[in-house]
């Protein structure tokens, strides 16, 4: 998709939750049960899908915080990859004031899906581990 | 086999499950005996609990409105959960059903006939399970599926992380034998608490295979044990007849153990986890809901717990406890890991 013609504002979907680490966060897809990796950058951006946003909202941040023309190609990377795994889905929603979201230094944004999604049927409530034919 | 059930009083017990009182309604005596067990094990001491839950055990059908559920919230290998508003409906393979309303604290499970005594007892069981876990995360509770071993002298712990099967028990006793302690072999509670997270025991009882008598002689025969489930071997065990002063109630999480076996390999093998693994390592440990509202804090705690914790993964051999320079290794690596 270029970023051109993709006027959609983009939302993270309502299932999909995340959380902070040290340097970057986790993204779990509570649908699929995978869960993916976002350094500071990927996260800055998947932070404006929270409020929902459009490409040329997430490329307008982007180079306040230090990106160059020459990356916004990976910028949209990262958001086809963001719509192709369903993180996102397209809203209708007017655009939303992101909050606050700062970026130490730029670097290229990455996305990193992990191999093994969580199990999607467990043993019990309490052990999520695989259950074993009895 | 069922036993022969008779028109009788109502009749009611109540459990203290750690931060949480169970109070009971069963309109079958049967009931109330079989399920004694999966309730009596929740045995770790607590302060008062904070929240108590009234729960109705009825024979009969589930309503007659009652749709079953689909397994939207969770699916388990005996239970299909939807959450509805507020309620969460649980419906497992023999048709034993209930409707749990956490805000208002009260739970209905329907119990229908059914051959197959142990089995629906089973089903039984599986729904408490999963009303203490809702009642725990109420109460800002994160239920993880790990054993703890904290060194002597300490008040951190170490959380040891694997599927059932995969040796967290053997591990425990190996290093209580030792002198280390323990919330236990493979439940513990979390919470997020100032700047830190701290573990809570939930259940001291141990689950034991009989075979682990092998390697742990002064543990005596094991198989004299209760069993713990028709599904295992594995024995309930009162592990302060054997190695008494070994129990603790709170520790710090300080490190984690991605435990794995490692059948026709070495006996030890240890290597380290960058932040990213321990983190995937805790989050399999959680059953984590598919609702955004209940699994938010869970994920949440499990991050805040991976942010201050170092990670190893373990593989143990096969047989690896018959010689006891495996425990040996095994302290000095653990003791490396809470610096």
């Amino acid at each position: 998709m270029h970023s051109q013609t993709d006027n959609r504002r983009w939302m993270l979907r309502p299932d999909v939750v995340s959380t902070v680490l040290n340097d970057g966060a986790v993204i779990l897809d509570l649908r699929s049960k995978f869960f993916f990796s976002v350094n500071p950058t990927g996260w800055a951006i998947a932070q404006m899908f929270e409020t929902g946003a459009t490409r040329a909202e997430v490329h307008g941040a982007c180079r306040k915080w230090g990106a160059a023309d020459a990356g916004l190609p990976e910028i949209d990377a990262l958001i086809d990859q963001m719509i192709a795994e369903g993180l996102v889905e397209s809203v209708n929603t007017p655009a939303a004031a992101a909050g606050g979201v700062t970026v130490a230094a730029w670097v290229s944004p990455s996305l990193s899906k992990h191999r093994e999604p969580l199990q999607r049927i467990m043993v019990s409530a309490f052990d999520p581990g695989l259950p074993l034919a009895e | 086999m069922t036993p022969a059930v008779t028109a009788q009083k109502p009749c009611t017990a109540a459990y203290s499950c750690g931060p949480v009182r169970l109070e009971l309604t069963y309109d079958d005596p049967f009931l109330r005996e079989a399920l004694h067990g999966l309730l009596n094990q929740y045995d770790a001491p607590w302060p008062a609990p904070a929240a108590s839950v009234q729960v109705t055990v009825e024979s009969g059908t589930p309503p007659p409105k009652a749709a079953e559920p689909a397994g939207t919230y969770l699916r388990s290998h005996h239970l299909g959960v939807d959450r509805q508003g507020s309620r969460l409906l649980s419906f497992s393979r023999l048709g034993v059903w209930m409707e749990l309303v956490p805000t208002s604290a009260r739970a209905r499970v329907m119990v229908p006939a059914h051959p197959d005594w142990p089995a629906l007892v089973e089903d039984i069981e599986q729904q408490l399970v999963l009303l203490l876990v809702r009642a725990w995360a109420q109460q800002g509770w994160t239920p993880l599926h790990a054993g703890t071993l904290v060194p002597t002298g300490e008040t951190r712990c170490v959380l040891l992380c694997a599927p059932s099967g995969a040796g967290k028990t053997t591990l425990v006793v190996a290093l209580l034998r030792r002198g280390w302690r323990t919330l236990g072999d493979d439940k513990t509670l979390l919470r997020m608490e100032g700047n830190g997270v701290v573990a809570r025991a939930v259940a001291h009882r141990f689950h034991l295979h009989p075979s682990s008598s092998r390697w742990f002689p002064e543990a005596g025969d094991l198989a004299v044990w209760p069993r713990y489930s028709r599904w295992t071997d594995k024995r309930v065990m009162h592990i302060e007849k054997v190695w008494p002063n070994r129990l603790l109630d709170r520790a710090i999480p300080a490190a984690v153990v991605k435990l794995e076996r490692n059948p026709g390999g070495p006996a030890l093998v240890v290597e380290p986890l960058d932040q990213i693994h321990t983190l995937n390592t805790l989050l399999r440990q959680v059953a984590i809901p598919s609702d955004a509202e209940h699994a938010r804090p869970l994920v949440s705690c499990i991050a805040a717990t991976a942010a201050h914790l170092r990670g190893v993964l373990i593989k143990i051999g096969n047989d690896a406890f018959a010689n006891p320079l495996t425990a040996e290794c095994l302290d000095g690596e653990l003791r490396r890991m809470l610096p």
